[in-house]
């Protein structure tokens, strides 16, 4: 059965699309406004602001990629859809970060975890970050809208064997556990989101927001990234971008953009590095600091069983038994949840090579693992990440601290609790050094003492957040609580990169349902309404 | 020419016989030793070491899934973007040099002349280090063997995982 690609359908239609990379000569395009990013953020803001009437221009700085070319092999999917094809570290090499990088933004390859912002979060905002008009009942309609536009619903099938393991040792331990909202429309289970859903199952960007857009006139301009914002006397009134040629690198060829309106959406890192490198007004110096990962550990577990983590929806479960224990600003929390497992993927995030490293692939299918995502940002021992301009580009600073290390010492523990209580033969906790666990007991005492050190132990992200903060205080945020700049009149930023701390949940849905918010309030004021 | 350039010229600009090629050059290894940029030699001596038990034990599979390996690094590495590349070109030169072996390993003896646990004990020695640097060499190349090794199809068999078939 052949499956309809909604993108090649598309521009057989006439979509307005320009491939940049086959561009040979400078052009300058317009549009009452330009949105940088096609990912949650950007296409959201693209088909809210094509919907009020509004010409667009969205700008990726990745390529046009559809269900065509999704083979669901990672050699295609990391170079084609990700950041650094999937090989992005921070600055000590400690954090491995998975970032998109295609139309869609992430939201082409992740995992289709929809949760929407937890209350503690925004509670904790508008307490501490002055951000005002987010709180949960505001957001409601937003959010009910978004899981409307998307399909959002609870997974209705039976967890796969690697979810199950999670809720079944919840479930033995008494903790609390959900299952969880995915946003899929007639998914097929296969369990590939991750590398683009071969079937257009997964409703991303991809394949909803921006062919409504593109379906209303809007242009795509694809494989240009922006370089620089130019502005004067607080306004923008252009955007630079290079060509980039088919393999990612300039081609020589520059576009320039012009608009009434310019939205940021290029994600955390990306929309605060494009602001510093354009020298933006930022007396306080806020700008790229407080970035924000989720830093997350892994923990494998051998179970008797065919496991077969490849297989079937990635994510279906989550608990948060230990995400708020200690209250927002005490020591860190983390989510329990689980990740695809697929050979790539599980031969770079687990320990050593040669015979040991052998023998676990050996067993790839017995194989469970299960992630702990920390809750970072709150406390003050978590001040999080800075992005760093280098001559090429830029790079994340980001230092592990004590109290991440305190909570990775009882996530490690709770993993493997959690994995013994769901029948686990073995547990092994990702971190050099530590042998196979052969019961509950033994881990506890070994993980009491185990060595945990930034490059020792295995510390993953999927989750960029932070860098260019909401709120009312311009001593610590860049952008009013509907993300307009607080120095520049006619310059937005919709992305992760608004969130003053981490989020506790899975992102994509708090960046759908505040934009849907903010990027509504703008489109009226732009198309002429109240 | 003061006494450390004369060193380093003497010492790094002949990276092919730092690295053992004049002395022994296995058969089975496409490489034209003076065309070397993609360092293939030098992986061809690292990948038996980082997929011991992984490799297939037929020498002719065995064979084809190393040189397999060693395009899938090529190809990796030239996805990687400018600055990583260039790093990851630093150490590869390094290894290639008498003056990087003796900077990175503590002696100067070509890889190509070290047994195989000369080679575990040497990745072993930059896992364990306490300079971060030696931990982010040994991490760049385990994860680039071992993301391109199991980045094939073909080396999937030992783990019993293979794509669905969607479509027919």
């Amino acid at each position: 059965m052949a499956i309809e690609d909604p993108i090649v359908t598309g521009l057989a239609g006439g979509w307005k699309h320009i491939d940049a990379s086959q561009l040979t000569q400078d052009q300058t395009l317009e549009a009452d406004v330009v949105i940088v990013g096609s990912g949650a953020g950007g296409g959201v803001a693209a088909e809210i602001m094509a919907e009020a009437g509004l010409s667009v221009i969205i700008v990726e700085g990745g390529p046009l990629k559809s269900s065509e070319s999704f083979n669901m092999e990672e050699r295609r999917a990391y170079p084609n859809l990700y950041q650094q094809a999937a090989s992005m570290k921070t600055k000590d090499k400690a954090i491995g970060i998975f970032q998109g990088r295609a139309v869609g933004g992430s939201t082409t390859i992740n995992w289709t975890t929809s949760i929407r912002t937890p209350e503690n979060a925004l509670r904790f905002w508008a307490e501490h970050k002055s951000v005002e008009g987010l709180s949960k009942e505001a957001l409601a309609p937003w959010f009910d809208k978004m899981e409307q536009r998307l399909n959002i619903t609870k997974w209705p099938f039976e967890p796969n064997r690697n979810n199950m393991a999670l809720k079944q040792g919840c479930e033995a331990l008494g903790w609390d556990y959900t299952v969880i909202k995915r946003n899929v429309a007639g998914c097929w289970n296969t369990g590939y989101c991750g590398m683009g859903c071969p079937v257009n199952a997964k409703q991303s960007m991809l394949v909803t927001t921006i062919p409504a857009a593109l379906d209303r006139g809007a242009t795509l301009v694809s494989r240009a990234k922006v370089s620089k914002i130019e502005h004067h006397n607080d306004k923008v009134y252009a955007l630079k971008a290079q060509a980039f040629t088919e393999s990612l690198r300039p081609s020589g060829v520059q576009l320039m953009f012009k608009a009434r309106h310019y939205i940021l959406s290029a994600g955390a890192i990306h929309t605060p590095a494009l602001m510093m490198r354009s020298q933006l007004p930022d007396p306080n110096k806020l700008l790229g600091k407080r970035t924000f990962l989720h830093p997350t550990l892994l923990s494998g577990a051998l179970f008797s069983d065919a496991i077969n983590g490849h297989s079937g929806a990635p994510q279906s479960i989550y608990s948060d038994q230990f995400v708020w224990q200690d209250g927002a600003d005490g020591e860190l929390g983390y989510k329990l949840e689980v990740p695809p497992i697929h050979p790539v993927l599980i031969a770079s995030k687990s320990l050593g090579y040669g015979q040991s490293h052998a023998e676990l692939m050996a067993q790839f299918n017995q194989l469970q693992v299960t992630i702990a995502l920390v809750r970072d940002g709150y406390h003050e021992g978590s001040p999080g990440g800075q992005v760093l301009l280098t001559d090429k580009g830029y790079t994340l600073d980001y230092p592990l601290t004590d109290a991440f290390w305190r909570a990775a010492r009882r996530a490690f523990a709770s993993m493997a609790e959690l994995q013994f209580a769901a029948g686990a033969q073995k547990v092994l906790p990702m971190s050099e050094g530590m042998p196979y666990l052969p019961s509950w007991q033994a881990a506890k005492e070994a993980i009491a003492e185990m060595p945990l050190a930034p490059l020792k132990t295995v510390v993953a992200s999927a989750h960029v957040m932070g860098g260019c903060p909401l709120g009312e205080d311009t001593s610590q945020a860049m952008v009013n609580s509907q993300g307009r700049s607080h120095y520049l009149e006619n310059l937005s930023v919709m992305d992760g990169s608004l969130f003053p701390t981490s989020l506790g949940a899975n992102p994509q849905l708090s960046i759908y349902g505040i934009t849907a918010r903010n990027a509504s309030l703008l489109a009226s004021e732009l198309s002429g309404g109240v | 020419m003061n006494r450390r350039t004369f060193l380093t010229t003497a010492l790094v600009g002949t990276g092919a016989l730092a690295l053992g090629v004049n002395l022994y050059h296995p058969p089975q290894v496409r490489v034209s030793a003076s065309l070397d940029q993609s360092h293939r030699l030098l992986f061809s001596l690292l990948v038996p070491v980082f997929l011991d038990g992984a490799l297939p034990n037929t020498q002719s599979l065995r064979v084809a899934a190393q040189n397999r390996t060693l395009d899938a690094i090529v190809a990796t590495m030239d996805l990687l973007p400018d600055e990583s590349r260039e790093e990851l070109e630093q150490l590869l030169e390094l290894l290639e040099s008498r003056l990087g072996l003796l900077l990175l390993t503590g002696n100067m003896t070509p890889l190509l002349m070290r047994q195989p646990q000369e080679l575990v004990a040497m990745l072993e020695a930059w896992r364990s280090s306490f300079l971060d640097l030696m931990v982010t060499a040994y991490q760049g190349l385990r994860e680039l063997v071992l993301a391109s090794y199991y980045s094939c199809p073909e080396h999937w068999t030992r783990l019993n995982y293979e794509k669905p078939r969607l479509f027919n």
